[in-house]
């Protein structure tokens, strides 16, 4: 499975399939290792097994990898093996697998059968958002979601470096006049999106993946009805098949919000530079696209409904929304979008109202975008046809790790402080914290008032670390590292053992040593501020 | 789609706006009809597969870099070469399965074709002179060919 897939960033569906492959691929692993020992060598399968007998000679003639593999029972439960199969298929099926969704994690699924032997087939298709966008392979992650978002992130931040370029020597011409142009950007975005939706059709057909570019629905559990760009219908049969199809931005019902605003499908591709915009919603979402727009020129409000970032550690999530408020994103907080008209000028009046003062507020914008959730997709899918009930469950089980690209990264990885607190109780959890320096916000005298990170960790010893947080730059490049490190059992005893690379802002987890019982001054010295 | 197809068109009309200046350079009696832009399966099978003169087909996308400097030296030969071999173009977004049956992955990719068979493939971007050797030396053995018949 490529590793390149695993982001936390790509919606919940994609990921908990993700997670739900690595999962049974580790119970496989773990169980065949027991097999092993008890009869040393690679177990054959189990000759009476019921759901080996299903696969069709038909099938195993076009398989490139040995038979036993494909049999192996372990390897049909990592393929989420179908309980019973139905009478009536005889034993043959189009395919052995078919996933519903050509996204993160219906990809790393079909890749990982067709190592195993199977025949796969994948459907991906995109309905038009209700601005009319459209896109191609890949899911949201490649084409709506983190890598368009993470491009549009690095322009920022270029932008940002040009300013301080002037800081440290370089002589650029009129700085004042520097300003983004939106279509080279959104071309250049679009372009790169392109050319991963072309390396993973060429994946697909190298892999020998049939790609059906059409919309999947079940008619019974082991049937789809593929409806394909032209309308016409195509069913295929599966022994096995995957749900991921993702989600899509949820848009409040309010007057004007699906004839006149945005949401994250759009934004990376909008044929018009967005101009003033309101986002509407602050979590991830949200404030990334807050983030970006306003260090890209384009003035931003966020209209918050309880807090921002809700679900993240709320401490950090306040510094992070209190950079973007220096940087001049405007927040209002307690509020709901009540109403967007289209004036004649073809600007936006929006409405809102606090739902703690009843008052309400409007102002005219460019562009509103709605970042108030995403909802999955499961609905279009006939469930009830495929005998599927929906339970809608939160994951669990492996340690969340993510990074948030807002003008200042926050990157985190287990435990927020208040879940911790709330599951161990105040008295055995110990957080070390402390404000830091980078070395290179010194010379452009950027600010330093939310550069900040803190340890979560058991008060007894050894002190468990349950979660590392950190608010900075580059902070996903500085997580992912002591991700592999919580994961391993990290201790507060061994990351204060670690030695720093020096100069780095990620060395400040090594240094850190102050607890917040203490009540000692998490600040660094300085000699002028 | 929408969004899509506005950069698109952004891009191929940016890009033929380029190669339209450059046929207007090299000459402006020549008309572009050495050089054709593949529309479906059946044109290519019209164009190329039943083509009388030996063709170049050139698989490329709009979002390639390597194509876009590739396109004009491609294109320059090939006016140099006035009727004796034809220019292909299949954009690999448009006609997906074309690309995908010439086993296309990375972009640009030229195939050498005379009577519906494949004689050379170049893959990635080629300097000029490289480029006009290559073309050169296929028209010429098509030539032979012929001479030998």
């Amino acid at each position: 499975m490529s590793k390149r897939i695993r982001n936390i960033e790509s919606d919940e569906e994609e990921n908990y399939i993700y997670w739900k492959i690595k999962k049974l691929k580790k119970q496989a692993r773990r169980s065949r290792r027991a097999r092993k020992g008890r009869h040393g060598c690679r177990a054959a399968p189990p000759a009476d097994d019921a759901t080996d007998a299903d696969c069709s000679n038909k099938k195993a003639s076009q398989q490139t990898a040995p038979k036993d593999k494909l049999e192996d029972p372990e390897i049909l439960e990592i393929l989420g093996a179908a309980p019973a199969i139905d009478i009536k298929y005889n034993g043959t099926f189009d395919y052995d697998l078919a996933v519903i969704g050509g996204g993160s994690g219906g990809l790393a699924c079909a890749k990982e059968a067709v190592n195993h032997g199977a025949k796969v087939a994948v459907l991906d298709y995109v309905t038009p958002s209700p601005l009319g966008t459209k896109w191609g392979l890949g899911g949201t992650c490649v084409n709506v979601g983190c890598i368009p978002k993470k491009l549009m992130h690095q322009a920022a931040l270029l932008g940002e470096s040009i300013h301080e370029a002037v800081s440290y020597g370089w002589e650029v011409p009129s700085p004042k006049d520097i300003k983004i142009n939106w279509s080279s950007l959104t071309e250049a975005v679009q372009n790169h999106i392109k050319s991963v939706n072309w390396v993973t059709r060429v994946d697909l057909r190298d892999k020998k993946i049939e790609y059906i570019n059409g919309l999947g629905e079940f008619k019974d559990a082991h049937t789809i009805i593929a409806t394909l760009k032209n309308g016409s219908k195509k069913e295929l049969t599966a022994k096995n098949i995957v749900i991921a199809v993702g989600g899509r931005p949820h848009y409040p019902d309010i007057p004007g919000a699906l004839e006149y605003c945005i949401s994250s499908d759009d934004i990376f591709s909008l044929g018009y530079p967005p101009g003033k915009t309101l986002v509407v919603g602050a979590g991830y979402i949200g404030l990334e696209c807050a983030g970006f727009l306003n260090s890209l020129g384009y003035s931003a409000t966020v209209l918050v409904r309880s807090v921002p970032l809700r679900g993240f550690d709320q401490q950090m999530a306040h510094l992070v929304t209190a950079e973007m408020e220096e940087r001049g994103v405007r927040f209002h907080h307690k509020c709901v979008p009540l109403s967007v008209e289209k004036l004649e000028s073809g600007q936006l009046k929006a409405r809102w109202q606090n739902t703690d003062t009843g008052e309400q507020c409007e102002d005219v914008f460019d562009t509103v975008l709605m970042a108030t959730g995403r909802y999955a997709l499961t609905k279009a899918l006939n469930l009830p046809a495929a005998g599927v009930t929906q339970n809608l469950c939160s994951r669990s089980g492996d340690i969340p790790r993510t990074t948030v690209f807002t003008p200042l990264e926050y990157g985190c990885v287990g435990l927020s402080e208040e879940t911790a607190i709330a599951r161990l109780g105040e008295d055995a959890v110990e957080v070390y914290h402390a404000y830091y320096k980078p070395t290179e916000f010194f010379i452009p005298q950027r600010n330093i008032r939310n550069c900040y990170l803190k340890a979560v960790a058991e008060r007894a010893p050894p002190q468990r670390v349950l979660g590392l947080h950190f608010v900075g730059p580059v902070a996903g490049e500085v997580i992912q590292g002591f991700a592999a490190a919580i994961k391993c059992g990290l201790t507060m005893e061994q990351l204060m053992n670690t030695v720093g690379i020096h100069p780095t802002v990620a060395e400040e987890f090594t240094r850190l040593n102050i607890t917040k019982r203490s009540g000692k001054d998490p600040n660094p010295a300085s000699c002028c501020s | 789609m929408f969004a899509r197809n506005i950069t698109n068109v952004f891009v191929r009309n940016s890009f033929l706006g380029q190669s339209s200046k450059l046929y207007r350079n090299i000459s402006i009696t020549t008309v572009n009809h050495d050089i054709v832009k593949i529309q479906s399966t059946d044109d290519f099978k019209e164009k190329v597969i039943n083509s009388k003169v030996p063709v170049v087909v050139d698989f490329f996308a709009t979002w390639c870099n390597p194509c876009r400097l590739l396109t004009p030296r491609l294109e320059s030969i090939i006016s140099e070469n006035k009727g004796k071999v034809i220019l292909a173009k299949v954009d690999i977004d448009e006609q997906t399965d074309l690309a995908l049956d010439y086993e296309v992955s990375s972009v640009p990719v030229l195939i050498a074709m005379k009577d519906g068979k494949v004689q050379h493939r170049l893959v990635g971007l080629q300097d000029t002179d490289k480029l006009r050797k290559w073309i050169e030396q296929f028209t010429n053995e098509e030539s032979k060919a012929k001479v030998k018949a």
